[in-house]
């Protein structure tokens, strides 16, 4: 156990020695950025229980370990040994410990263009100026007017100390064939943080349907990753976001996503996560454009000691946005589980709908789950609903599954199948069969 | 004729009430009986029981189905047997497309027997076979199970159940309740083209109209948890005329 606030010092004392050594120094915004976040962070600290967003579990692990960002290991990786490209996937770019080390693809389609934030810093800096915001504009704002930037330390946190990201960035009324796959292997030393931070950008009219692939660590050491992705939608373009989250049990992973919507646009979130550890979801969205749309759907499948968290806002800015939050968690053995939703519709907005739906199933009496469903709604015409359920198997449906000669445990692996199938059926038809290999070994009875 | 249902002496409790009552009943093979008596009587317990369904507490006698002890069977290991209720409610399982239902069930029994499982081109096959028989669309097979049915489709996806699974036990729990005339029909006849020299039935009902259509052999009284009379069809249309009572009474 170390003091709180010796780790906060350890970190700035981190960065500093570190500083020399993180892309974009050149860049005057972006030393400017990561200074601040520092600052910021140094000022905030982990949040703890005290912060609204945040308290529901403690994070194990988190704020009484420093976590070094020197790696030890070497990020080179015999790529041989590596799973095979879905002939589906147009671009594959594979991270290991945090640093890209390849980009497989055939030739691109024109307009599409994908690769390191470390490549986009040497060659086209302009494209990423302001589209990585100052740590400072994530801060919540809440409902009585007070700015938190609390919540979001860890955003600042990423925005200090990050090495390397993913860029898409898809030209006007581009459709991308396939799909772009954002990849993470990793065999992390002890005590390890490393920091992602990534930027998808869609010029309008453009289409395009991306996977991050979290896999599991090689080794189970106490590893901490934070991967932030700033999500830009131009007016009538559609962007398909898939987020596979696995994790070892002493593996801490948080993962924002901010998303802005301009006219028009359309964004799909599918976040399956079966880390065995602690794993943190946070899907911001913005709605700025009248006739833009969100689609959130969540399936958290926790057991054994894991924990997983999902937070959501949707922020309704305009008039005649749409909405839908589908988030489904089954938890099993002692793990743990929050859902924090939040819609909210400014003054204004008018037209608004917005739907939430969020249904737990545990499966074991020491499973616990938390859900909070949130509405803020400041304007007069809209159409907000929002339904949280938790429950357990249904008994009445056990018997009959094995009254037509179903076995009782495949009777339950059904059951549960048919509850996560909400989150599964509406993955596209492309990624539909790694969703499916996804959960299985999980829940998943394979028919 | 030889017996497939040996129901002796059986006592059963619910929640510490005793709704059975030294219950004895024989069944044999190809024979169809019915089950009629007043609420409360305990039809639907003895259904219950014999499916496995949990809750139901037999305090003594047996239940002996193919010569062996039914009791000691857990559920699904019944349905494998042969054992089929047709659910008085059938449940919704919302999720779960109809054809996985059957097919999960069905390839769960054949395992179980030591059978080839069906895959999916054989299943299908047999399955438009008998929602054809059975004069059924085949648009309820990807529809999820019971869910959004009408009363009268959720029967006839018993029955549909019931003649993919061939059983050789099959318990009718009040399948013409809810039902209109028209439906009644459809589903009596869908389970009179089930009937075989094998096929023992358990018809529960309130009504003379199910019989009407289903012709049992035997028709048993159930009041107050034991069979109180037991006659053949003509017993069914007595009770129309006397009621419960009369008949209790005079027994």
């Amino acid at each position: 156990m170390t003091n709180i606030s010796d780790i906060k010092n350890r970190y700035s004392e981190s960065y500093n020695s570190m500083l020399p050594t993180l892309p974009g120094l050149e860049l005057d915004w972006m030393k400017i950025l990561r200074d601040d976040a520092i600052k910021q962070f140094h000022q905030d600290g982990f949040p703890d229980k005290s912060v609204e967003e945040w308290n529901v579990n403690s994070f194990r692990g988190l704020m009484d370990i420093f976590y070094n960002t020197q790696q030890e290991n070497s990020y080179e990786i015999d790529l041989s040994s590596i799973e095979k490209k879905d002939p589906d996937c147009l671009v594959r770019v594979i991270f290991n410990n945090g640093k890209i080390i390849n980009i497989e693809h055939d030739e691109l389609p024109e307009g599409v263009k994908v690769n390191s934030l470390n490549f986009f810093i040497k060659n086209n800096p302009d494209f990423l100026k302001g589209k990585i915001k100052p740590a400072n504009e994530y801060s919540e704002s809440r409902l009585s007017n007070i700015i938190d930037s609390r919540p979001q330390s860890i955003v600042a946190l990423n925005a200090a100390f990050h090495e390397d990201g993913a860029i898409v960035n898809i030209d006007k009324n581009i459709e991308v064939p396939g799909y772009i796959e954002l990849m993470h292997i990793g065999d992390y030393t002890d005590n390890t943080m490393k920091h992602i931070r990534s930027v998808i950008f869609l010029d309008k009219g453009s289409k395009c349907e991306v996977i991050e692939n979290i896999q599991s660590h090689k080794n189970n050491n106490m590893v901490f990753t934070s991967h932030v992705a700033d999500i830009h939608l131009c007016e009538g373009a559609t962007l398909s976001y898939n987020r596979f989250i696995s994790g070892n049990s002493n593996n801490i992973h948080i993962n924002n996503v901010h998303a802005q919507l301009d006219k028009n646009s359309k964004f799909i979130s599918n976040s399956l996560i079966n880390s065995e550890g602690q794993a943190r979801n946070e899907v911001r969205v913005n709605l700025l454009g009248q006739g833009s749309s969100s689609n959130i759907n969540v399936l958290m499948m926790g057991a054994k000691k894991s924990m997983h968290e999902t937070l959501t806002k949707v922020k309704h800015a305009t008039k005649n946005t749409k909405s839908e939050q589908i988030i489904r968690t089954i938890l099993d053995e002692r793990s743990r589980g929050s859902f924090q939703g939040k819609i909210r519709v400014d003054e204004g907005a008018d037209g608004t709908l917005a739907e939430m739906s969020g249904k737990s199933l545990l499966l074991s009496n020491d499973a616990r789950i938390n859900s909070k469903p949130e509405l803020e709604i400041l304007a007069d015409d809209v159409k907000c609903s929002h339904g949280v359920t938790v429950g357990t198997l249904s008994k009445e449906q056990l018997f009959y599954l094995q009254s037509r000669g179903i076995p009782e445990n495949q009777a339950r692996k059904l059951l549960i199948n048919s509850f996560s199938n909400t989150i599964i059926n509406n993955i596209s038809k492309i990624l539909i069969k790694r969703a499916k290999n996804f959960i299985l070994g999980e829940f998943n009875e394979n028919d | 004729m030889t017996i497939a249902l040996e129901i002796k002496d059986l006592h059963v409790e619910v929640s510490d009430k005793k709704i059975l009552k030294g219950l004895s009943l024989n069944i044999e093979h190809g024979e169809m009986a019915a089950i009629m008596g007043p609420n409360g009587a305990g039809k639907s317990t003895l259904a219950s029981v014999l499916a496995g369904k949990e809750g139901y507490n037999v305090i003594s006698g047996s239940v002996k189905y193919l010569g062996n002890n039914l009791l000691d069977m857990p559920t699904d290991e019944r349905a494998a047997a042969g054992v089929f209720l047709a659910f008085q409610y059938p449940v919704e399982i919302p999720g779960v497309a109809t054809s996985t239902f059957v097919r999960t069930a069905l390839n769960a029994q054949r395992r179980h027997r030591g059978e080839v499982e069906l895959d999916a081109i054989e299943f299908l096959k047999l399955a438009r076979a008998k929602a054809k028989e059975l004069e059924m669309s085949e648009d309820f097979f990807k529809r999820e199970v019971n869910v959004g049915f009408s009363g009268g489709e959720k029967k006839r996806a018993e029955v549909f159940q019931m003649s993919m699974l061939s059983p050789i036990l099959a318990i009718l729990d009040e399948t013409d309740s809810g039902l209109d005339i028209d439906a009644l029909k459809i589903v009596a006849e869908g389970v009179n083209k089930l009937r075989n020299d094998k096929l023992c039935g358990i018809v529960i009902t309130h009504y003379q109209r199910l019989l009407e259509y289903l012709k049992p052999d035997t028709v048993h009284i159930l009041a107050d948890g034991k069979i109180v009379k037991t006659g053949d069809k003509s017993l069914a249309l007595v009770l129309e005329e006397k009621g419960y009572q009369g008949i209790i009474e005079a027994s």
